[in-house]
C-alpha cells in the first residue's frame, strides 16, 4: 500500500473536561486535494490546527511523510499555512513577508530572492513586491499569503477558510485559481472551509465533520449522490436536500414506503434491508430531481417563486412540510397556486430514524 | 433650524470653544511675558513684553548649573521611559497572549496597585531605598516608576487588537517566543509604544514629589526641582522662574508635537 503523505489516527483534543476533536481517522494521499467541511464548531479548523502544530494533540497520532510529528515545531513540520485573516506581516514588504520563513531557516539570500521571484511569478504578484500589505487590495493580500507559502515549498498546504474575508466575485475567482494552482503545484493540500460550494469545486476529497467527528469521507460526487446520513445528506448539496415524513407500508406483498403528508406510495424493493410495516422513516428529495416526465409526482401548494433566470426554485409546502424545488429555466408560475412536481422515485433517498442512510 | 438660529448656535459654540482655549493657553502665554519682565513687574501682574529677557536668562544661569540639571532630567526620563515599556509591554503582551489558571487572579492584583495612593507608599519606598543604598542617586527616581500598573494596563488593552493569526503565522514561519515578541510584535505596535513613551516620558519629567524626598545634594536635582527652589526662595525672582519654567516645558512640548500623530494613532489602536 502506498504510504499516505499526511495520517491522523485515533486523533483527539481536549480543552479541560470538553473534548472538541472525538477521535479522527484519516489518510491523506500525496497530491491530494482534501477539504473539511462541516458546520461551525464542528472542530474542522481545530483539526487543521493540530496539524499545523499550532494547538497540541491530546492523543491519537499524527504522522506527515510517515513520520510522527505530535511533538515537532511547526516550522519543522513541512507545513505552510494559510489564514482567513491572510496574517500578513504589516510592517514588511511583499518580498520580506514572503522570504520571511526561509530567512529564518538559513536560507541564502539569493536563494530567497529566486524563491520569491518564483512564486511571484506563478501568482503574478511581481509588481507588488516591494509595497506593503496596507497598499494591496483583499484578493491581493490572500494572494501574497499563498506565495508566502509556495516559497517554503511544504510537503503539505494547510489553509484555513483562505476566502471567508472575499467578495461573493473575488471568493470566485480565487477559487479558480486555487483550483488551477493546485493543479500547477501538484501539491497537498488540507482546506477548511464552512462554504459547501467550495468543497464541492475545489476537493478530492471531502471530509463532512460535526461535533469533533467524521460524518463521511469521500469524492464531492459520492457525497452527492451516496450520502452515509441524513446530515452530509442535508449539508452537502445548494439548496438543501428535502426531507419528509415516511412509513414504511406493504400492498398486496409489495414493500412500499407512504410519504406521510401526501399519502404518495414509493417503491422500497430496491433497498436491500428489509423494513418492518410501520418503521418510520425520513425520505430525501433533492430539488433538482424534480422533471417532467418522472414517474411518481407531489402536489404541492406554491407559497414563493424565486426567478433566477438560468432556474426556477419554488418554496411550496406538501402537508406540513416546506419544500424547496428547482426547475430549469424560467417557469411562470405564481404564489398560492398548486402545481405538480414529478420526479423519479428511484432517486428518493431514504433514512432511518437514527437518521443513517438505509440502502 | 432657520440661519438665524443657526448662526447664533454657532456663535455661541465658537465663543465658548474660544474662551476655553484662552483658558488653557493663557498661563503659557504669561510664562512666556513673564520671562521678558522684570520680577517687579511680573508681582504688579503687568501682562505684556518687557525688556528684561537677557538679564533673566543670566540670572538664572548663574545661580543654576543649567546643563547639568538638564542632564540629570532628561537622563532620568530616559532611563526611565525605556525600562518601563519594555517592562511594561513584555508584561502587557504576558498576560493577553499566554494563558494560565492564574492570569486574571495575578492582573488584577496589579491593577489593584493603582488603588493605593502614592503618599502611602513614600514612607516604606524611602525605607527601601534606603537599604538598597540608593537615597541620593538617580536609581532611588527609576526604578519605583519602571513597574507602572496603569501602562501594563495600556499594553494589555492595546494588545487586545494584535491578530492572533499574526502570532500563528510566525510560530509556523519558524520564530520562537521570543523572536516573536521583538521582531513581529514590537513593530507591529510601534504606535502603541509612542504613545505610552510620550504618557511615561512626560510624567517622568514633571515627576516632583518623589524626586524631592530623595534627591538631597544640588548635583542632582532636576529641572523639576529648580524650578520649584527658585520660585519657593525668600527673596524669588520671578524672571528667573519664568525662563526655568519655559525651560522644563519645552522638551515635553518637543516630544508631543514631534509624535503627535504617532501619540493619536497609538490611543486608537495600533493595527488596523
Amino acid at each position: 500500500m502506498a504510504m499516505s503523505e499526511l495520517s491522523l489516527k485515533s486523533v483527539r483534543k481536549t480543552f479541560g473536561a470538553l473534548e472538541v476533536i472525538k477521535g479522527v481517522d484519516l489518510e491523506i494521499e500525496k497530491g491530494e486535494f482534501t477539504v473539511f467541511v462541516g458546520p461551525s464548531g464542528c472542530g474542522k479548523s481545530t483539526l487543521l490546527r493540530m496539524i499545523a502544530g499550532l494547538e497540541d494533540i491530546s492523543s491519537g497520532d499524527l504522522e506527515i511523510s510517515g513520520q510522527r510529528m505530535n511533538e515537532t515545531d511547526p516550522s519543522k513540520r513541512g507545513i505552510a499555512m494559510v489564514f482567513q485573516s491572510y496574517a500578513l506581516y504589516p510592517h514588511l514588504t511583499v518580498r520580506q513577508n514572503m522570504g520571511f520563513a526561509l530567512r529564518f531557516a538559513g536560507v541564502p539570500k539569493a536563494e530567497i530572492e529566486k524563491q520569491v521571484m518564483d512564486a511571484a511569478r506563478i501568482l503574478e504578484l511581481e509588481k507588488l513586491l516591494d509595497r506593503k500589505p496596507k497598499a494591496l487590495s483583499g484578493g491581493q493580500r490572500q494572494r501574497v499569503a499563498i506565495g508566502r507559502a509556495i516559497v517554503r515549498h511544504p510537503k503539505v498546504f494547510l489553509f484555513d477558510e483562505p476566502l471567508s474575508n472575499l467578495d461573493a466575485e473575488l471568493r470566485v475567482h480565487m477559487r479558480v485559481e486555487i483550483a488551477k494552482l493546485h493543479k500547477k503545484l501538484g501539491s497537498t493540500i488540507v482546506y477548511v472551509t464552512h462554504d459547501q460550494v467550495e468543497a464541492m469545486t475545489l476537493a478530492d476529497k471531502i471530509v463532512v465533520l460535526r461535533d469533533g467527528r467524521i460524518e463521511q469521507v469521500g469524492s464531492p460526487l459520492q457525497l452527492y449522490s451516496d450520502p452515509d446520513n441524513r446530515f452530509v445528506a442535508g449539508f452537502i448539496g445548494s439548496p438543501k436536500m428535502n426531507f419528509l415524513p415516511a412509513t414504511a407500508v406493504t400492498q398486496n406483498g409489495q414493500s412500499l414506503i407512504r410519504l406521510d403528508d401526501s399519502g404518495i406510495l414509493l417503491p422500497a424493493g430496491h433497498l436491500a434491508t428489509q423494513l418492518a410495516d410501520g418503521t418510520r422513516l425520513v425520505a430525501g428529495l433533492r430539488p433538482e430531481i424534480f422533471k417532467d416526465g418522472g414517474d411518481s409526482s407531489l402536489l404541492l401548494d406554491v407559497e414563493m417563486v424565486e426567478h433566477l433566470g438560468s432556474e426556477t426554485l419554488v418554496h411550496a409546502r406538501s402537508g406540513e412540510t416546506l419544500l424547496i424545488v428547482k426547475f430549469g429555466g424560467i417557469r411562470p408560475m405564481k404564489d398560492g397556486e398548486t402545481i405538480r412536481a414529478e420526479f423519479d422515485a428511484a432517486s428518493v433517498l431514504f433514512f432511518g430514524a437514527d437518521e443513517q442512510r438505509i440502502r | 433650524m432657520d440661519r438665524f438660529t443657526r448662526a447664533l448656535a454657532a456663535f455661541f459654540t465658537y465663543a465658548f470653544l474660544g474662551i476655553m482655549a484662552f483658558l488653557s493657553v493663557f498661563p503659557f502665554i504669561w510664562m512666556v511675558m513673564g520671562a521678558t519682565n522684570t520680577s517687579i513687574d511680573i508681582v504688579k501682574g503687568k501682562v505684556g513684553i518687557g525688556s528684561a529677557l537677557m538679564d533673566n536668562i543670566r540670572a538664572f544661569a548663574t545661580t543654576v548649573d543649567v546643563p547639568l540639571v538638564f542632564w540629570n532630567s532628561i537622563k532620568i526620563a530616559l532611563i526611565a521611559t525605556a525600562l518601563t515599556l519594555i517592562v511594561a509591554s513584555l508584561a502587557g503582551y504576558g498576560f493577553e497572549v499566554f494563558r494560565s489558571k492564574y492570569r486574571e487572579r495575578v492582573y488584577s492584583a496589579i491593577l489593584l496597585t493603582l488603588m493605593v495612593p502614592f503618599a502611602a507608599l513614600m514612607i516604606p519606598l524611602f525605607i527601601m531605598m534606603g537599604k538598597l543604598g540608593l537615597i541620593d542617586t538617580h536609581w532611588a527616581v527609576i526604578l519605583p516608576t519602571i513597574g507602572s500598573a496603569f501602562v501594563i494596563f495600556y499594553f494589555r488593552q492595546s494588545t487586545k487588537a494584535f491578530p492572533s493569526e499574526l502570532r500563528d503565522a510566525a510560530r509556523v514561519d519558524g520564530l520562537k517566543e521570543w523572536q516573536i515578541f521583538l521582531l513581529i510584535y514590537v513593530p507591529v505596535m510601534r504606535s502603541t509604544y509612542a504613545a505610552a513613551f510620550i504618557i511615561v516620558f512626560m510624567a517622568s519629567w514633571n515627576n516632583y514629589l518623589w524626586p524631592l524626598i530623595v534627591l538631597q545634594s544640588n548635583e542632582m536635582k532636576t529641572i523639576t526641582l529648580v524650578v520649584s527652589s527658585l520660585a519657593s526662595a525668600y527673596y524669588p525672582d520671578f524672571g528667573a522662574v519664568m525662563v526655568s519654567a519655559i525651560l522644563a516645558t519645552l522638551p515635553t512640548l518637543i516630544v508631543f508635537f514631534v509624535m503627535q500623530r504617532q501619540f493619536v494613532q497609538g490611543m486608537i489602536g495600533s493595527v488596523k
